[in-house]
């Protein structure tokens, strides 16, 4: 009895937490200026700056340093004894996704993850609570060239469109090995496997989709040309599947590969050469230390998990000095979380670059912040502290490194989306306001009904592989 | 003179088949009256201001005069409009009515008999040479498939519905509806337009099949759109210079897209959150569409942006109501469930005052159990009488573009009246007379009491249901209460939980339902047909926009819940130790009750006092009773809820200051 009555104190107080931020937007204040002052900054860039201010103004830093000047109405925030790290940037993320795998076909360049945002989605608020103020939203895994991607800031309570990062550039998801080829996973009864079965086979889909691209833009090229000469040409059939491999042969959109294994990623990288277009990042790239040189020469990044690995076959070499590898041999390498659960604390997951590899405490903090920045081609505007860049950061109670560090405060273009006093102010409210919804009609249990079920994880918690497709876990 | 002799036979011949053949002719012959004057009724046209005393004549199908001063024809059959009031015929703004249903058992032995044998399985419905797969139509035609009259069509009149817009209920492209008065011998007597708009659902097609994802589904819309654009650049050029250029395909999938796409015909989206809202009105906006959307739970949040956009709802009565029993595990929901259901309730309200154009639609439930009760709970939350009707006449006829001939009793339109003693909008709302087409419809008198032969296959109670959808068998738990030939219940399972609807159950145990399920993260309908032999069940079920399956089920026995109930009946006397959870803390209590003749009596002691409890009853399910107590320092009613079961306690405290739960155990004597 009492574990039950402490389980369900605990789920109320969590439910709370969780329906906060619609009402934190009505409390939001339209400051024209906002003063942090007197914090440990930790600039990323430019080193770590003690007792100084931060002055935003419009979404923007506009000052930083000591003895800032603000307006007489700012919204002072004494950060005394605080840090204050850029929001950080999370390259691989499936939060607010409604689906994450159009998973039928080997290609599908023509799914866009932007058509199925969730604004709603739980996570972001968590996310944000975790510091984290930009997402990479990428399609799943389960096909060698798969859908295209979403950068979005945590604007948690607006719509989604209000969300889409300005000027991000657009990108597109590729995997290799196990899940494109579908070893983990067992065709539906009545259907055959799909194309490609093996590491040959994905690799020769990606070269016959980047062949018709080829075709398709030379198509369109000679219709072009060919249209002044007869105004009753027909145009070629415009096709969404190739229009963004022809915007990746062009060098508009970004490839972010899925990949484990040494071999596959030497692979991808000789496809890339022989069409002339540029991976931008391998993700999880788990043996990536074996070919560090290689991705640091092709000019790709990579983004990888801390210690996470073994969960299959091509997971098993993984070591958790990966990332301080990669480092050393000129790799931009970002930490992500891949995970609604792991998105929460992607600092400790920062640390554990110092901590395995002696990564300089910049170098940790860059995992997490400038590098997926550089990696998503957003580092114009976040990543790091600077005069003229979005006001996206977090006060944090201890140094973001610190097992111990909580965030205080989440700024996203200067306009706080989490703060943990006004987030604990509110609770009575939401109390109360239970209590009444709970007493309306529709509220209201009926006095027979069906017992109910335990609700259904809408994702697994931890998306290592994305294969998910939306629906029930198998 | 041959030639000319020939001639004239074959002029014969088809005069002799002209005879023949059509049955509107028929009509005018077999009914001798087709004048009709209601005298001395309150007459609401919605076009103008109510009549409170006024006649309207009805002649040939038409409305041929109405006021407070109408002369009545001399061969005018009167009827005598004291205490009635007219309105004009109300519209379902989006329903299958006529369209295949599912056949009640999935796979009819052949000559064994019911109805079920003859009928169509509900697959999706195709076109003839589709250049596309099936739910990927847009060229499917509602027309080419209804069927005059059927139980629906019945049943739908009986609400006093004249005219429903027919469409159907499956794949993404979903067909293209047609505007139905559901009387009539003929399709095409009943048609009124044709088509109306062409209907759109999100839901990804079967597993495995491209597309299977949200994702994949605005990407297939979006190819078929941009083929059909350039199918039209094709057409075109190949009409003005065929020569040297290669004959483009005939492509009537692609050609049905053209009105759509140049504006002049809508498409109705399924959509009933805010996001699938937006997302339907990006995509609409992205390719200059007329939408309309289906659905529209949400649509209050989305009112602004739909008023701009000129968008009209055509919104679902079929509310969402928690279904599930009180249960500590399920406990307590997610405020944002909570709110969400108390929302629905005002969506027509906020679209009224947002003057965002809308109908209301049953979403495929004609019972009256949920029907008028939720018009009823819409007009508590905020809409008013006059919205509420003009939504259920004119501003349908306007959506569907037929306002200059129905929507509103005016002299030379469609003699469409619904004609009802008493309020219209009420829970249960008593139709005097249905004129559809100017011809009044059978109205049965009100079902009250279970006929022998529908007792006889009982379906109350609790039953376990797998579903099978083709990729998977899900499993659910079905909870029917029958009353009469009406069944209310609910669902709860791998196919999430909702509240049944559209739920019927015939003499020889066949029965019908509706219910909103969740299929792969979207909410979608299913509509189950089968039948109900002792504790057994079976049939198919159809989902909108997706392909049907089947399911089987059996009764929860009453072996081993007998056990609980009458445990749960036993007798509550005793001193019960009580935890109270008010919000995030928890008081102790201790509450003595006693059983007596028929009630119970006994005291509530808490941190907030003592009281004596009031008005304490006893059955099967539970026990209640009032309470009073002293929160700072004013009196408090309370409403206390509960069951027994053995030695523990459970149950609910309602008051206006907030909501508590409590548990606890017999005091050992």
């Amino acid at each position: 009895m009492m574990r039950r009555l402490t389980i369900q104190v605990l789920f109320c107080s969590l439910i709370v937490t969780l329906t906060m931020p619609q009402s934190l937007a009505q409390s939001r204040v339209a400051a024209t200026e906002t003063l942090i002052r007197n914090a440990t900054v930790l600039t990323v860039t430019r080193g770590t700056l003690t007792n100084a201010d931060i002055l935003i103004r419009n979404g923007k830093i506009v000052a930083l340093g000591k003895d800032a000047r603000a307006a007489a109405n700012a919204k002072v925030i004494d950060a005394t004894g605080k840090f204050v790290l850029p929001g950080i940037v999370d390259c691989h993320s499936h939060s607010m996704l409604d689906t994450i795998n159009e998973g039928t076909l080997s290609v599908t360049s023509m799914a866009r993850t932007s058509d199925v945002l969730n604004p709603h989605d739980i996570d972001l608020y968590r996310a944000l609570a975790g510091g984290v103020t930009s997402l990479n939203l990428l399609h799943g895994s389960a096909n060698a060239i798969g859908g295209l991607n979403t950068v979005v800031k945590i604007k948690y309570g607006r719509p989604a469109a209000e969300m889409i990062f300005p000027g991000a550039m657009p990108g597109i998801k590729f995997a290799l090995g196990e899940n494109p080829k579908r070893s983990n996973s067992q065709p539906q009864p009545g259907q055959t496997r799909r194309y490609p079965m093996t590491r040959m086979g994905v690799e020769e889909t990606i070269r016959d989709a980047f062949t018709k691209a080829r075709d398709y833009k030379k198509s369109w090229d000679e219709y072009q040309v060919a249209r002044s000469r007869d105004k009753n040409l027909v145009a070629p059939r415009r096709d969404l599947q190739l229009e963004p491999l022809v915007e990746v042969l062009e060098g508009k959109r970004l490839v972010h590969a899925h990949c484990y294994r040494a071999d596959e990623i030497l692979m991808l990288i000789n496809v890339a050469n022989d069409f002339g277009f540029k991976i931008k990042t391998f993700q999880h790239t788990l043996e990536g230390y074996k070919v560090a040189r290689e991705i640091a020469q092709h000019g790709a990044g990579a983004s990888i998990f801390a210690d996470n690995w073994a969960y299959k076959i091509e997971a098993y070499d993984a070591i958790p000095y990966n990332a301080a590898i990669m480092t050393r041999a000129g790799v931009v390498v970002s930490m992500n979380s891949d995970s609604d659960e792991r998105a929460r604390r992607l600092n400790i997951e920062a640390a554990k670059g110092m901590r395995y590899g002696d990564l300089t405490e910049e170098e940790a903090l860059k995992l997490i912040t400038w590098n997926p920045a550089v990696q998503l081609g957003i580092q114009q505007r976040v990543g790091s502290l600077e005069v003229g860049k979005d006001a996206d950061l977090a006060i944090w109670t201890d140094h973001p490194l610190s097992v111990y560090a909580r965030v205080e405060t989440t700024f996203v273009d200067g306009e706080i989306f989490f703060d943990r006093q006004q987030d604990l102010a509110k609770r009575p409210e939401f109390l109360r306001e239970r209590a009444q919804l709970e007493a309306a009609d529709p509220n209201r249990p009926p006095a027979g009904g069906a017992s109910p079920q335990a609700p259904r994880r809408r994702r697994p918690t931890n998306t290592d592989d994305d294969l998910w497709e939306g629906g029930e876990q198998p | 003179m041959p030639r000319l002799k020939s001639r004239i036979a074959l002029a014969m011949i088809a005069l002799v088949s002209l005879g023949a053949l059509p049955t509107r002719f028929s009509h005018a012959q077999r009914s001798a009256i087709d004048t009709y004057a209601i005298t001395n009724a309150r007459i609401v046209p919605v076009s103008g201001p109510a009549i409170e005393r006024g006649s309207v004549v009805i002649r040939d199908g038409l409305i041929a005069a109405v006021g407070p001063n109408v002369a009545i024809p001399a061969d005018a059959r009167i009827i005598d409009g004291k205490g009635l009031t007219v309105y004009p015929g109300l519209f379902d703004s989006n329903t299958s009515l006529g369209m295949p249903q599912p056949s009640p058992t999935p796979a009819a032995t052949p000559g064994g008999g019911g109805f079920g044998g003859q009928r169509p399985q509900a697959a999706i419905l195709t076109a003839l040479n589709s250049s596309q797969p099936a739910g990927l139509q847009p060229e499917v035609l509602a027309e080419d498939f209804i069927k005059p009259g059927g139980d629906q069509i019945e049943a739908a009149r009986q609400l006093g519905i004249t005219t429903a817009l027919s469409a159907p209920r499956q794949g993404i492209w979903m067909g293209q509806s047609a505007l139905i008065n559901l009387a009539g011998d003929t399709t095409q007597e009943m048609i009124v337009r044709s088509p109306v708009a062409l209907h759109v659902g999100f839901t990804p097609l079967r597993s495995g099949v491209y597309p299977n994802s949200l994702m994949g589904v605005f990407a297939v819309l979006r190819q078929m759109m941009l083929d059909a654009g350039r199918y039209r650049e094709a057409q075109q050029a190949y009409a003005r210079s065929p020569r040297g250029m290669k004959r483009p395909d005939q492509d009537r999938a692609l050609a049905a897209l053209l009105p759509v796409l140049d504006g002049s015909l809508p498409v109705i989206m399924y959509a009933d959150s805010e996001r699938e809202i937006s997302r339907a009105l990006d995509l609409a906006e992205e390719f200059k569409l007329r939408a309309i959307i289906a659905g529209g739970l949400e649509a209050g949040k989305v009112a602004d942006r739909l008023r701009e956009r000129n968008v009209p709802v055509l919104l679902s009565l079929n509310f969402p109501r928690r279904t599930t029993a009180a249960m500590p595990e399920a406990d307590p929901e997610p405020l944002r469930v909570l709110r969400e259901r108390v929302e629905a309730q005002k969506t027509a309200g906020r679209l009224a005052s947002a003057r965002v154009k809308f109908a209301f639609q049953s979403g495929a439930m004609t019972s009256t159990t949920d029907f008028y009760p939720n018009i009823a709970r819409a007009i508590e939350n905020g809409l008013s009488r006059e919205d509420a009707l003009r939504a259920f006449t004119l501003s349908a006829a306007e959506i569907f573009g037929v306002n200059d001939r129905m929507g509103s009793i005016e002299a030379g339109k469609i003699a469409n009246l619904t004609v009802t003693r008493g309020e219209l909008f009420t829970r249960n709302p008593t139709f005097a007379h249905v004129f559809i087409d100017g011809r009044p419809v059978d109205l049965k008198p009100a079902t009250t009491v279970a006929t022998d032969a529908a007792a006889a296959a009982t379906a109350t109670g609790s039953w376990t249901v797998t579903v099978n959808t083709g990729s998977a068998d899900l499993n659910m738990t079905l909870v029917l209460q029958q009353e009469g030939d009406r069944l209310r219940g609910s669902i709860q399972g791998a196919l999430g939980s909702g509240e049944i609807s559209n739920a019927s159950l015939g003499p020889g145990g066949d029965f019908r339902l509706t219910v909103p399920v969740n299929l792969d993260g979207q909410t979608t309908e299913a509509s189950f047909t089968g039948k109900l032999t002792g504790n057994e069940m079976q049939g198919s079920v159809t989902f909108v926009g997706r392909a049907p399956g089947t399911f089987s089920g059996s009764r929860v026995q009453p072996g081993s819940e007998s056990a609980t109930s009458k445990t749960q009946g036993a007798d509550p006397s005793g001193t019960w130790l009580l935890n109270l959870m008010v919000g995030l803390k928890t008081y102790p209590g201790t509450l003595k009750l006693e059983q007596q003749q028929g009630g119970l009596s006994g005291v509530l002691q808490s941190p907030f006092g003592v009281t004596k409890l009031e008005s304490g009853s006893l059955d099967d399910e539970g026990f209640r009773f009032l309470a009073r107590a002293r929160v700072e320092g004013r009196v408090v009613e309370m409403t206390v809820e509960g069951s027994v079961s053995g030695e523990e306690i459970r149950g609910t405290v309602r008051s206006e200051i907030g909501f508590a739960r409590f548990t606890g155990t017999r005091q050992k004597s």
